[in-house]
């Protein structure tokens, strides 16, 4: 298990490095010279050597990089150079808001396509197991901003029954729960195909088991072999799909939070990236990038948790 | 669609990794083995469907200055927002109707098509070469094997989407951008799929006997283990072609992809996001039409699939 675990975080290292060069690769680009700008208009030439000399912009790439890594974990990420305010502070105030789109996502996703993954196993080959099938590739192939446009047009334009916009305060408040459906409902939509079809795979794997044909032959009732026997078993291989699936689960979450104006990192990023705002982007991609590997990190505990195999080593 | 327990292929090597299809045994009767392939693919009504839908718009796509009624960039602003002909208010030569800005929008979806094909198609097969590439040389030469695949592993675990926002915030937003960060997000599937093949490949005696006759390495993996891993690799392009193009739809939705005024589909999609509430299709029938893209690619990889790599489902 501690072998395990170590053996992830040996992996995480390499991934941390190449990320963070990508953050430090963002601050190299910037068109303007910062010891030019701290100077200001009037500086002569050798003035501006000098604040270049004392900013390290002198050293070699490696130095500089290294002066990077030492200035990231000290928390200093630079300003914005829009609202000049600090990049850490504004992403303080995004990772919360995108945590909790994510959660609320999942938390009636998963359910949602597992119970439909065993369904269609129970009735392989039937009519229902079709349709839920090919709903499930429909819905793999859906881009998510349709989806999420749909949602808006109809449900919070033309009926009027759910706000579309921006966060509205904490979740344990009805307001915060009715701005937060829709784009919970748009980003686990898309979760669902995925994580039926996982587990109706998974499942009828499982049905096909020896101790599945024990369980039937001392005369189990059906719903109990399916439910307690055979599921519980096939939801490992579930798990793991989630866990690879939350880079893209991600992904969507970049998507939603720019159409319905949540507040989160996603949307924060892109304003970013498409304003040229270097050192917001970079900071915006590094924490993007940090929370992934943790999420991994913990989806692999939690996987090593619950398969004795692998806790086992 | 059928499940994984349809067949069990002759040719794979116990123990060995997910084995390819009989089609993959070198020597006499493949292309007999092919033609039984594409009629099994034949009887497959969803797969065929998929072709044909994706055979019309490749050809609408392909043919976009000659079918296009009109200019893509010719705005006329006293006919924007012009809904679908047949509908109330629609004019007769805007078939789809006109966009914000006057435009045709049948014009600008072929138009988009292209752009969103060609992006797609220029990332997966510079994606697929590279990841071919790497999956070949990590089964050959065994090595090089720990390297490649840790830095496979490493690129499938990152988020698709987080290369194309770090690109983005390089190069800046664009085509380019998007299409080199859609091109590293295709490589390690197609690594490792590729990988999963040869290694199979190298069981088999022909290499061996190639090896025995002193045949040097860059000729055996071209001449004989590629051309034998081609129909895996094939099918998983396939699918990573409905893939690339919903991730590169996406990216430009959100404003890193095509910019305007390029007639880009993901582009379309969110420029018609503007007039959502009083002329919902501007942004629908883009949206619709990457659906069908996907949705035929995706139906017709995994029929493929199917058919080709019966144990590689999983």
């Amino acid at each position: 298990m501690l072998h395990h675990i170590a053996h992830r975080l040996l992996i995480s290292i390499p991934v941390l490095i190449g990320v963070l060069f990508i953050g430090f690769l963002l601050m190299q680009v910037v068109p303007t010279d910062p010891a030019t700008v701290l100077a200001g208009p009037t500086a002569s030439a050798a003035d501006v050597e000098a604040i270049r000399e004392a900013m390290g912009l002198n050293e070699p790439v490696i130095v500089q990089f290294g002066m990077y890594l030492g200035r990231v974990l000290q928390g200093d990420l630079g300003r914005s150079l829009i609202s000049n305010s600090e990049v850490i502070v504004e992403l303080g105030n995004t990772v919360g808001p995108t945590i909790e789109l994510m959660v609320a996502s999942l938390i009636w996703a998963v359910p949602l396509g597992i119970a439909f993954g065993t369904f269609a196993a129970v009735r392989r080959g039937q009519i229902s197991d079709r349709i839920i099938m090919a709903a499930s590739v429909a819905g793999v192939s859906m881009p998510i901003f349709w989806f999420g446009l749909m949602l808006i047009q109809y449900v919070g334009f033309h009926w009027q029954l759910l706000p579309f916009q921006g966060r509205g305060g904490p979740l344990w408040t009805l307001d915060g729960l009715r701005h937060i459906a829709l784009p919970a409902i748009t980003l686990g939509g898309v979760f669902i195909g995925p994580v039926a079809r996982m587990t109706r795979t998974s499942l009828l794997e499982v049905l096909g088991s020896d101790f599945v044909r024990t369980a039937r032959a001392k005369g189990v009732s059906e719903r109990t072999v399916v439910l307690t026997h055979a599921l519980r078993n096939s939801l490992i291989p579930v798990i793991t799909l989630i866990g690879l699936q939350i880079g893209f689960l991600l992904g969507g979450a970049v998507v939603t939070e720019s159409m319905f104006a949540w507040p989160g990192v996603g949307r924060l990023a892109v304003g970013a990236i498409v304003s040229a705002d270097y050192a917001l982007s970079q900071g915006a991609i590094l924490v993007l990038a940090l929370s992934f590997i943790l999420v991994n990190l913990i989806v692999d505990v939690l996987y090593a948790f619950l398969d004795p195999r692998v806790r086992a080593g | 669609m059928t499940e994984i327990q349809m067949q069990n292929p002759p040719g794979g090597t116990p123990g060995a990794a997910p084995g390819v299809g009989p089609e993959a045994e070198p020597g006499a009767g493949t292309s007999m083995i092919r033609s039984s392939v594409l009629r099994k693919l034949a009887r497959d009504k969803g797969a065929m469907l998929s072709a044909i839908v994706l055979a019309i718009i490749v050809f609408c796509a392909l043919f976009a200055p000659v079918l296009a009624p009109h200019d893509p960039y010719d705005n006329n602003l006293r006919n924007m927002l012009k809904p679908p002909s047949w509908t109330e208010g629609g004019l007769p030569e805007h078939l789809l109707g006109t966009d914000g800005q006057g435009r045709d929008i049948v014009t600008r979806l072929l138009y988009g098509t292209r752009t969103t094909l060609i992006m797609g198609l220029l990332a997966v097969l510079a994606g697929g070469l590279i990841g071919s590439a790497l999956g070949l040389i990590a089964a050959y030469f065994r090595r090089l094997e720990g390297p490649i695949m840790r830095l496979v592993d490493i690129l499938l675990s990152f988020p698709s989407i987080l290369f194309g926002l770090a690109i983005a915030a390089v190069l800046g937003a664009g085509i380019f951008a998007i299409t080199i960060a859609l091109t590293i997000a295709a490589i390690p599937t197609i690594a490792r799929i590729t990988r999963g093949a040869a290694l199979v490949q190298m069981q088999m005696e022909y290499i061996t006997a190639c090896r025995a006759i002193g045949m040097s390495d860059m000729r055996i993996i071209w001449r004989h283990l590629l051309p034998n891993c081609l129909s895996t690799i094939f099918v998983y392009l396939t699918l990573q072609l409905g893939q690339t193009i919903l991730l590169g739809a996406a990216l430009s939705f959100i404003g890193l992809g095509a910019q305007p005024p390029t007639a880009e589909l993901g582009t379309m999609a969110s420029e018609g996001r503007n007039f959502l509430f009083f002329a919902p299709h501007v942004s629908t029938i883009p949206s619709l039409v990457i659906f069908l893209i996907v949705l035929a690619f995706n139906v017709l990889g995994d029929a493929l699939r199917d058919v080709l790599d019966p144990r590689l489902r999983q």
